[in-house]
């Protein structure tokens, strides 16, 4: 059984590596390609906006409540409100969570928007017309990923803050001059960029590892659902892992 | 001209095809005619590379294809149109950007003059006046033809279209089986048809082979097939009742 298992993840391995292989390299059509990364970073990147600021702002609110709850005492002064709320949003929140939900939104998108593709004969057709398909899906979905990741990670980041800015004012848990003042108690600019970095792999491992599992989806619509949940458990445990290993390392 | 030499192909050690060996010729409509399952999808597939064969050749006017490596393939590719028996048209592009994106990927055309090219092809297949709509706005018939427009873009020398017909009315099928037949003659290119469909064979075909269980079991022209002794292919072509009496006058 472990054997099996093994066997399994290497093959998989193996396969993503060749995949992506074939996806990295010179495009055919450089006005096709330039067009196509344009409409990727806004399927990635733009569409995805709403929902980053609108989960950051709330999540940022309810964490400055809860700091504010839970820290009431004489002793701690009310800064570090502002202060863990930062650092939380920063370090954790703004990469690993919104990573987790882009794999959920964009993650899903890719997969079975390729997946479509191969069951309907779409990337046979660019196959034979001698387009390299790999390259002409994948390769603008991945650099439209590493880059839109970390400017989604900054808007979170802004948005997470000013919730917890706004709500702990409006709560009349945390006064602004405080708030503020934990914000920029011990700020360490290098918080935002291990935080970017980390979102930069992320979104080359989502959309590179969804776009495997759609690039070989194989029978119907069933199966391009299947690629597609797949691709979501896989992106959510394989940037687990790297978030882990990348607080380890930075 | 295509020729077939001793090809043969298993899928997980079920032999689909065996020894075929045939030549499609410049010019002509060839018809690859057999019944469900009996390996002609699989044969077109091996002669444009979308399966690699397990033994034999595969020669486009000489050139063997089968030895070639991926970069030569490509080369090969961009001569060939296909027609596949869904249509495979993109999705998320307009019938006129479908038409235009091989002129988009491997002519130096200018803009404006794929968007003429396009037109043009689109004209030539009676799609006139839908260049904005989209694949899924449009009936069946329509994508076959579209999905012609976008095979001859880039003038091929070689046309394959697999189950042109499939799905289509017997009206509709007529107006595609005359524009194949139409559009070969006046480029001189080497047509591939595969079909189960009689009328379209009696109609088109000026070469004709019988696959029986992944064998060539005969080949011949659209005369010689009323007269043949084959007890395989006689069964085919007279399956239908219709076709039994008409028989009965031969």
């Amino acid at each position: 059984m472990q054997n099996y298992f093994r066997m399994k993840f290497f093959y998989h391995l193996g396969r993503y590596v060749l995949l992506m292989k074939k996806a990295i390299g010179r495009p055919d059509g450089k006005k096709m390609f330039l067009r196509n990364i344009g409409k990727e970073i806004v399927a990635v990147g733009y569409e995805s906006v709403g929902i980053v600021a609108l989960i950051s702002f709330f999540m940022g609110g309810v964490m400055a409540m809860q700091f504010a709850i839970n820290m009431e005492n004489p002793i701690l002064p009310q800064y570090l409100v502002g202060l863990g709320t930062r650092d939380v949003v920063i370090l954790e929140f703004s990469s690993l969570v919104i990573a987790l939900i882009l794999a959920g939104k964009v993650g899903s998108n890719i997969a079975s928007e390729i997946g479509t593709m191969r069951i309907t004969q779409q990337i046979d057709a660019l196959d034979i017309m001698g387009v390299n398909s790999a390259n002409y899906l994948i390769l603008p979905k991945v650099l439209a990923g590493a880059v839109c990741f970390p400017v989604l990670c900054c808007l979170s980041i802004i948005t997470g803050i000013a919730g917890g800015w706004i709500i702990g004012d409006v709560t009349g848990l945390v006064p602004s001059g405080q708030f503020v003042l934990g914000l920029t108690f011990l700020f360490q600019p290098f918080y935002v960029v291990f935080t970017n970095i980390k979102m930069f792999l992320f979104g080359i491992l989502i959309t590179s590892i969804s776009s495997y599992y759609g690039y070989y989806v194989k029978g119907g619509s069933l199966q391009v659902g299947h690629a597609s949940t797949t691709a979501v458990v896989v992106s959510s445990v394989v940037v687990l892992l790297f978030d882990l290993v990348l607080t380890t390392i930075l | 001209m295509i020729e077939v030499q001793n090809v043969s192909k298993s899928f997980n050690g079920t032999q689909i095809l065996k020894n075929v060996s045939t030549v499609f010729e410049e010019g002509k409509v060839n018809c690859i005619i057999g019944r469900s399952g009996s390996g002609k999808t699989v044969l077109m597939k091996s002669i444009v590379g979308l399966h690699e064969v397990d033994e034999g050749k595969i020669l486009f006017h000489g050139r063997n294809y089968t030895d070639m490596k991926d970069k030569q393939r490509k080369e090969i590719r961009k001569e060939i149109g296909m027609v596949f028996q869904s249509g495979a048209l993109f999705d998320s592009e307009t019938l006129e950007d479908n038409v235009m994106f091989p002129l988009r990927m491997f002519s130096d055309m200018s803009e404006e003059e794929c968007r003429e090219r396009a037109n043009f092809c689109l004209k030539r297949v009676e799609v006139i006046n839908k260049n904005k709509l989209f694949p899924a706005e449009i009936s069946g018939g329509m994508q076959k033809r579209v999905a012609i427009a976008r095979a001859i873009a880039l003038k091929p020398k070689y046309l394959l279209c697999d189950e042109p017909n499939s799905g289509l009315d017997p009206i509709t099928s007529i107006v595609i089986d005359e524009l194949l037949h139409g559009i070969v003659k006046e480029y001189n290119i080497t047509a591939i048809v595969n079909t189960h469909d009689m009328n379209s064979v009696m109609e088109i075909a000026d070469k004709i082979i019988f696959i029986y269980q992944g064998q060539k079991w005969w080949e011949g022209s659209k005369e010689e097939i009323w007269s043949t002794d084959n007890k395989e292919l006689n069964d085919l072509i007279f399956a239908s009742p219709l076709t039994k009496k008409i028989k009965q006058y031969i």
